[in-house]
This record gives structure tokens, sequence and C-alpha cells, in this order.
């Protein structure tokens, strides 16, 4: 089941988070999409929740060095 | 030669700074797949020993091959970007008007970027150059197929810099154009880029390395720095269309001389003026490395006057005269005199004038 979801991000201090942001789809199975913008200090986010949960999402956002400051 | 290694110093010096704040982003996610293959190493360590915690210090030499693949990729297209910039000024001379419109667009872009990096508001984050989408894809895609000592995506990325030159690069371009020559034009940006090239190396193999705290507070210095030039480059601006009032007329104001100190006989105080006709019907200006002596002149209204610019072993960009009122451009010999036939202009008419940068400038006063 494909879920589609537009996260708030906190951290992004400069244009090219959002390419570091978008390896999100790299890394993360069942991340199908992934677009980021510096500007709007946001990611949209296309993914299967049956391979993964907003949660991991989250974590992996986390890992990436930038917070989830919300849902849109 | 001269001109080379006052590019070169120029890329050493602010250009890097200004730069990096541009394009440090690509340099960085060139390096990502690197650092994150550096953490995953330390993790499997760390598991194993938990002293090992700290990064040694051969891991950052890791480092150094992508971030040189990177400034050498960057060092190639800017080259080859400076021989099309000095083809194209082959072509076509830029009017006085269009370079200075050129520096004011590119002195706001570079006040924007220093209050976007300072996060003065949300603004100000449009005056960032954010690659399209499909681009970050392709760039991404490039990043991950490569293994993370594969040098092809810091290549790839270093020669997309030349989609975002950064307001430093930008005026250097503008001189590139300027030369008016294809070999001239590359050699010009390839002593800029190699100038900035040691401040992106340090900066990006041991800013990686910064706890987010310092990167913040170096983040601020160099925003500071953006800011001051962006504030210079809009002055070069103004006084490159002519205007009477700018920072570097005012500062010529107070500090030059001006030929109504001259003395009875005709000569001015600095001994210059040994050819003027007395009358402010032929005037003279020298031409110095640091702008023009005197830096105010008092010619005669209502007749033909002649400017003679006199020069002597001059190697810097005061060669290159700006007359906006004439709308005239013109590159003075390093040693020489040059002539300029002005019309009559009305009596107490001001006339400025200042080098290709906007740096140095002049003004005639038609008053006498």
């Amino acid at each position: 089941m494909t879920q589609k979801i537009t996260l708030k991000i906190a951290g992004m201090e400069c244009p090219n988070c959002s390419m570091n942001l978008e390896r999100i789809e790299d890394k993360l199975k069942g991340v199908l999409f992934a677009e980021a913008s510096y500007r709007k200090q946001q990611m949209v986010l296309e993914f299967d929740e049956t391979i993964v949960t907003l949660d991991q999402i989250k974590a992996e956002v986390k890992r990436l060095g930038y917070q989830v400051a919300g849902t849109l | 030669m001269v001109n080379l290694l006052v590019a070169f110093v120029t890329g050493l010096t602010t250009g890097g700074l200004s730069c990096l704040a541009v394009q440090g982003g690509l340099l960085a996610s060139s390096l990502a797949g690197q650092i994150e293959a550096d953490v995953q190493k330390m993790q499997v360590r760390s598991r194993k020993r938990r002293k090992d915690l700290r990064a040694p210090a051969a891991n950052r030499s890791h480092l150094a091959a992508p971030i040189l693949a990177f400034l050498t990729s960057k060092l190639v297209a800017y080259t080859f970007l400076g021989f099309l910039l000095g083809l194209v000024g082959q072509m076509f001379q830029l009017s006085p008007a269009t370079r200075a419109f050129l520096q004011i667009a590119i002195g706001i872009f570079m006040l924007g970027s220093a209050l976007r990096m300072l996060n003065v508001h949300p603004i100000f984050r449009y005056f960032a150059f954010e690659p399209p989408a499909f681009l970050r894809r392709k760039l991404r895609k490039t990043a991950a197929d490569g293994s993370p000592e594969s040098l092809s995506a810091p290549l790839f990325l270093g020669f997309m810099t030349v989609l975002i030159p950064c307001g430093v690069t930008q005026a250097m371009m503008a001189a590139a154009l300027g030369t008016g020559d294809p070999l001239q034009g590359a050699a010009l940006m390839f002593a800029f880029t190699l100038g900035t090239s040691p401040v992106f190396f340090a900066v990006s193999y041991f800013a990686t390395q910064l706890g987010k705290k310092l990167e913040r507070n170096f983040t601020r210095v160099v925003a500071v720095v953006i800011l001051v030039l962006a504030i210079l480059t809009i002055d070069s601006g103004i006084t490159l269309a002519g205007s009477p009032v700018s920072l570097s007329r005012w500062a010529s104001g107070i500090f030059g001389s001006t030929n109504a100190q001259a003395a009875p006989d005709g000569l001015t105080l600095g001994g210059s003026a040994a050819a003027d006709s007395g009358d402010g019907t032929v005037v003279t200006v020298n031409v110095q490395n640091d702008g023009y002596e005197p830096s105010v002149v008092h010619a005669k209204a209502g007749v033909p006057v002649t400017l003679r610019m006199v020069s002597k072993n001059v190697r810097s960009c005061s060669l290159a005269l700006i007359i906006p009122k004439l709308d005239l451009f013109e590159i003075l010999d390093p040693t020489g005199v040059k002539e300029i036939d002005i019309p009559a202009q009305q009596a107490g008419s001001r006339m400025p004038y200042s080098c290709s940068m906007g740096m140095y400038s002049g003004t005639i006063i038609f008053d006498l």
C-alpha cells in the first residue's frame, strides 16, 4: 500500500541538504520517491507502508543529520 | 602575467571563501559517500573495540583523492569556460552600462547569499541555487553507482560547479569576457580557479571533521566576508554606472588630489600635468596601479577638451578605462599616453570615469 506524505524538516542549512536528504530513497527499502526542498524546508515522500514505517523513515532522517519537525 | 597573478591572489583570498559558500555543497555531497563509508567502518571497528571510536588520522587521507578530483575537474571546467567567454568577448564588446548592470546584479546576489547564510529571513533562501530535482537525482545516482573509492561523482560534481559560479567568480568571468581573447580568458580563469583551490581543499578536508557548532560559526564568518564583498561589488557597479555618489568616489574625494591644486605655471603638485594647456582644454591624468592621479581634474566648459591618460609601467585594472557618458571603454597601454577627445560640455557638469571593475575612479569637472 503506497502512502504519500510531506514532512517538515528542521536543520536544512544549505541548498545541498535536499540532495543529501533524498538519499533516503536509496537507503531505505520501501521508500519509492523522495523530493526535498531547502526553500520550503520540507520533503515529499512516497513509501510502501507494508515494507517501511514512518518511524523508520524519521529515524533515517535523523541519521542523515536532520529532524522531522512535523507532517504537513 | 601580472594580471594572472592578481587573478590567482584574488582566488586565494576572497574567491576561495566566497566560492566555497556557493559551491561547497556540491563538494560536500561528492564526499558524502566517502564520509559515510568511513563512518560505517568506524562503527564496525567500535563494535569490536570501543576505543576506536575516535577516527584515526589516516581516515582523513581518504578524503584527499575525491577533493583533488573535484578541484581538478572544476579547474578544467572553468578554464574551458574562460576560453568560451574570451571567445564571446572577441565577438561582442560589453557596453559600460551592461558591465555596471552585471556588477550590481552580482552584488545583490552576493548580498542575498550572505543574508541567507546568516539566517536573517527565510526569503533569502531564494538566493541560493538549488539544483533542479532531475539534476539532483542524476548527481545522486552518479554518486551511488560508483563505489566510495570511485572518483566519478567528485569529477562530475566538480565540473557541475560551472552552473553555480559565486559572486567573485562571476566578476572574474566578466573580466575573462573583457579580455576579448579565448586564450587570455582561459588563462585568467585557470589562474583564479587554481587560486581558490587551496582554500577549498583545506576547508573541505578539515571542515568535514568540524563539529556542527564550529561549522556554523565558520559559516557566519564567511557570510560576513561575503557581505562586505557584496557591498563593495554593488558600489563598484554604481561607480561603473557613472554615478557621482559611491563609496569609492567618496574615498577618492577624501584621499585623492585635484588639479585645482596646480601651481600657477600649470604644473600640478605631482608634476604630472606638464603637458597641460593651462587653460583647461588639455588635462592630464596619471594612471597608476592604485588609481588615477589627480582623481579630480577641472577642465574648460563649452569647448572640446583633450583628456591625456598617462601610464608608466601600470599593471592593474586601472588600465581598463570606462567613461560612461562617452560610452567609452578603452584598454590603455601599460606605458604610454592616450589622448581622448571630449566634446564640449556644459559649465558645471561632471564626467565620472572608472576602471572596468569599478574599483578606481575619477571625475572631470567642467568649471573653468
